[in-house]
């Protein structure tokens, strides 16, 4: 007898399974493309274990994915309020599918090196949510949804991978049980995504910050009212009960640390700038290709095998820039903006980058700025029966702070000057420009 | 628009809903953001889709959090309610980086302020998610607007769309008497 139930070993979540169906989502060239693109980009140059991928991560996502799904869909789990907009048995069977292809294929799209700059990277209005769209509708994927029992719609498969903010972009409205389904994957406190990626690249970096009490905090999410009050907002959202509210704290603190410590370490950000740099001397026009032929036939191996022959290669377009990052000569940190700069001029960091320009020229200069996204500590909170603001039960939520980076990088022979410079002209720089005219 | 100077819209945005009484929680500020943008026409640039309880911007999101980061504004949390977001302790600085701008807008910051901040957040879902219908549909009778409202969104009843219509088309019509001027 063909066994229908697979099992696959993981560091995180010990097995995921998945059917024979899945399987060959599974087994499909997009998917297994993801074995060779790194979860954290050039991270691994600085912390050495962070070689993980995007395959073993899209395999969490859907794992927990299902978990969640599970979890919110339980009768005794639903709450009056929301009650309309549950499907029915049979209903709940097709989505959970749905739900679940979603997270597996969610990252399909991924270029080389995963998020380094694809803005610059990619033709306009190109991203990778976008190629992963196009990935979900190809031929090749359709063929694997048709011959799902049921079968699947690859629309709906893009509408819950993608989330509402970006399947707009091609077109497709979700409806409020579809946003429901794609938070579950991409929502900006509870998203499994997220919860992946922190657990994993905790223990794949060796950062210890990065872990919470994932399964506390999975068994008590439930789909709340954002709030009871007569005047206020009844919009179904992903809340959780009381006792989940600890392992929320710990989730976006964990969140916190690993921006501050790994995502915005200020080494792994120059990497990417320099791989950039790259990529844009080496690859046709400086973008990637949209083509989808074309896209499953680039990973980070190429990319890689490249930067090693042009760091060799005095004559390759892209030389100065592999070997900045092959022989680990990245630009070091100028000026990283402080609190009390910023009080003087928000705008300090930009301000320094343009004079330090100007001193010592564009070629050695770089600026990096990533303004704090996601991570909202706002959600309802089921206590004692009656929905309450998580704030309000949480002083450390109200406290939780925005990750966010600024940085000016110099080349590194220049540096015992640029630090010179910049003490003498720090005040002068910045300022604060006059206003406008 | 420069993202600074969209911010320090933003901001006058927030400190006149406060003057009037307003409660400025996020959704307080997507939705009167949403106003001012397509009803008042300021060229915020940010994209707008009809979410589950009305339009919402995650630029407009992500463009709070970044302020936050910037210290431009704070959360203050009041209990029994949500914490609404204030002025921070950088937000002088943009009043005096964009004047100009700021002066150009006043009017219109000031017309929705004054219109929408007694407003509790179920009212400004409604009536913006009214305007968002409105304006993307070719239908002209208000029974049939409604209809469809709550055809999309079976959260709103047919007497609260009708009441909503009512609403937002009054506003379209002292907006445009503003615009005019």
């Amino acid at each position: 007898m063909i066994k229908d139930s697979h099992e696959i070993r993981d560091p995180i979540h010990v097995f995921v399974r998945l059917n024979t169906d899945e399987r060959k989502v599974l087994d499909s060239r997009p998917f297994q493309r993801l074995r060779h693109i790194h979860q954290l980009a050039t991270t691994y140059l600085l912390y050495p274990g962070a070689t993980h991928r995007r395959f073993e991560h899209s395999l969490g996502v859907m794992e927990l994915a299902s978990r969640v799904f599970d979890v919110i869909t339980a009768e005794e789990n639903i709450h009056d309020q929301v009650r309309d907009i549950i499907p029915n048995k049979d209903q709940k069977t097709y989505w959970r599918r749905v739900l679940r292809m979603a997270a597996l294929c969610h990252d399909l799209g991924h270029l080389p090196f995963s998020h380094a700059a694809e803005t610059e990277l990619l033709p306009e209005g190109w991203d990778h949510e976008r190629m992963t769209g196009e990935i979900i509708k190809s031929e090749e994927m359709e063929e694997i949804w048709r011959k799902m029992t049921p079968p699947l719609r690859s629309e709906e498969i893009i509408k819950v991978a993608l989330g509402p903010k970006d399947a707009v972009k091609l077109g497709l409205e979700l409806s409020d049980w579809e946003t429901i389904l794609s938070e579950i994957i991409t929502g900006d406190t509870f998203g499994v995504d997220r919860m992946d990626y922190l657990l994993r690249d905790s223990l794949h970096t060796g950062v210890a910050y990065g872990k919470f009490d994932h399964y506390r905090l999975i068994d008590t999410l439930r789909i709340l009212p954002k709030s009871e009050g007569e005047h206020d907002s009844k919009e179904p959202v992903l809340g959780l009960t009381a006792g989940g509210l600890q392992s929320a704290e710990a989730l976006l603190w964990a969140r916190y640390f690993m921006f501050s410590q790994v995502y915005f370490h200020p080494v792994r950000r120059i990497y990417d700038i320099h791989l950039m740099d790259f990529l844009k001397k080496w690859l046709p026009n400086g973008i990637f290709p949209t083509d989808i032929e074309d896209h499953l036939a680039i990973t980070d191996n190429e990319v890689i095998v490249e930067l090693r022959k042009a760091a060799i290669d005095s004559k390759h377009p892209g030389h100065i820039h592999a070997k900045r990052i092959i022989e680990h000569k990245h630009f070091k940190v100028l000026y990283e903006c402080t609190p009390d700069d910023r009080e003087i001029n928000i705008n300090t960091g930009k301000a320094i980058y343009e004079a330090a320009r100007k001193k010592f020229g564009a070629e050695f200069v770089r600026y990096d700025r990533y303004p704090g996204k996601g991570g909202s500590q706002f959600f309802p909170v089921l206590h004692r029966g009656k929905i309450l603001h998580s704030t309000e039960l949480s002083d450390t939520l109200k406290e939780t702070p925005v990750a966010a980076t600024d940085f000016v990088f110099i080349d590194r022979t220049y540096l015992p000057d640029a630090e010179k410079w910049l003490e003498a002209e720090h005040d002068n720089i910045i300022k604060l420009k006059p206003p406008e005219e | 628009m420069e993202r600074l100077k969209r911010s320090a819209i933003v901001l006058s945005l927030i400190e006149h809903l406060r003057e009037k009484g307003g409660w400025c929680g996020e959704t307080h500020i997507q939705k009167t953001t949403y106003f001012l943008q397509e009803l008042l026409i300021v060229p915020l640039g940010f994209k707008f889709i009809l979410y589950k309880h009305g339009p919402y911007s995650f630029d407009l999101s992500d463009e709070l959090m970044a302020m936050r980061a910037d210290m431009l504004v704070q959360l203050k949390s009041q209990q029994p309610y949500g914490p609404s977001i204030v002025p921070g302790p950088t937000s002088e600085q943009l009043k005096r980086l964009f004047p100009k701008t700021l002066e150009k807008n006043k009017s219109k910051v000031c017309f929705v302020a004054s219109q929408l901040a007694k407003y509790g957040v179920a009212d400004l879902e409604r009536i913006a998610t009214a305007f968002f219908i409105a304006n993307e549909s070719d239908i002209s009778t208000p029974t049939e607007m409604a209809t469809k409202i709550n055809k999309i969104k079976p959260h709103i009843s047919m007497e609260e769309a009708l009441e909503a219509l009512e609403t937002e088309s009054k506003l379209k019509t002292e907006a445009q008497e503003l615009l005019a001027v």
